[in-house]
């Protein structure tokens, strides 16, 4: 373990992992606890069909609460990753096109003027290719994790707690 | 990479995940609909939560409507937005009292205008919610005739309607 490169120590995996676990949990809680003002957030984007802002705003908090829960605990880490990864993506992708076409969504609602309540979405695509690039560290680690549960492979295979 | 095995664990977190989020939003208060109602078209837009303050038959949408209330001054206009934005500009003769003010301005409020004042809310439009829950707390104060103007002040400002 210790011939490893400081870039693959266990140590770094385990300091993303965590991190990226913490913030997902914390950044779902408000969408979970108000789902209607999360709903307005996804519409803001001009970008999804009616029918499905809803059902988005059901769903996807609850993905990030329990995909960073997993990577806290070490559970299903790599497959947590895929899942957090996929919707930074999506995040990356839908603040993109609107940057491009100047689109920057403004309700003049309260609730969405409170200060820092919000972020530019400039401030929100870097955030998010950070967090992206941590969880592509995550997904594709090849060695060993410590405080980790279950690795995907056999059941309890790389049961490996140091 | 045990492709197959991470294919296993995504589908069990996301059923997980899926089965919690919709059994919550179903025993939550604050639980929303399966489908909002998004389409400006048909008024304010909401997400039709549980405890939704948006009431579609309070909805003026016509404004030359709204403008004939006016100039027979039927009604007085309470603006749902913040104190900047009123400063920044408001319909003529319009009261500021800002949603996030509502406690700390009512007592003022009411003594000004009697519970029997036909009030029109208004805030900055069809993607705005601010002057229906103004409206919804007007009445839990009282206040029995509010309506809620849906266009609220860009559309008042760009028809060239009296503003300051």
């Amino acid at each position: 373990m210790n011939k490893l490169p400081v870039f693959y120590h266990p140590i770094v995996e385990l300091a993303l992992r965590l991190f990226i676990g913490v913030t997902f949990v914390f950044a779902s809680y408000h969408k979970m606890v108000e789902p209607a003002h999360f709903a307005k957030i996804i519409y803001g984007y001009y970008l999804f069909p009616d029918f499905s802002i809803n059902l988005l705003a059901i769903g996807l908090p609850y993905i990030e609460f329990f995909c960073g829960l997993a990577l806290i605990m070490g559970v299903y880490p790599r497959s947590a990753a895929l899942l957090i990864n996929m919707m930074l993506a999506g995040f990356i992708v839908a603040i993109s096109i609107n940057l491009i076409r100047g689109h920057e969504f403004d309700c003049g609602c309260f609730s969405f003027g409170e200060p820092g309540y919000t972020s530019s979405a400039r401030q929100l695509l870097l955030r998010n290719i950070g967090y992206l690039m941590m969880g592509v560290y995550v997904l594709f680690y090849q060695h060993r994790r410590i405080l980790c549960v279950r690795q995907s492979g056999s059941f309890l295979k790389d049961l490996s707690i140091s | 990479m045990p492709y197959k095995s991470i294919a296993k664990e995504v589908v069990i977190l996301a059923v997980i995940s899926l089965a919690t989020a919709f059994g919550v939003n179903w025993v939550s208060p604050k639980g929303i609909a399966f489908v909002g109602q998004w389409d400006t078209a048909q008024g304010v837009i909401t997400a039709k939560a549980k405890n939704d303050m948006v009431a579609h038959e309070l909805e003026l949408d016509d404004i030359i409507m709204v403008k004939n209330i006016y100039d027979h001054q039927q009604a007085i206009f309470v603006d749902a937005r913040s104190q900047e934005d009123f400063r920044e500009g408001h319909i003529r003769g319009a009261v500021s009292l800002p949603i996030g003010e509502f406690e700390s301005r009512i007592d003022q409020f009411k003594a000004s205008y009697p519970l029997s004042q036909y009030i029109v809310a208004y805030c900055s439009g069809r993607e705005c919610d601010d002057s229906h829950e103004l409206a919804q707390r007007l009445f839990e104060h009282g206040y029995a005739d509010v309506s809620v103007f849906i266009d609220g002040y860009p559309a008042w400002m760009a028809e060239g309607f009296p503003i300051e």
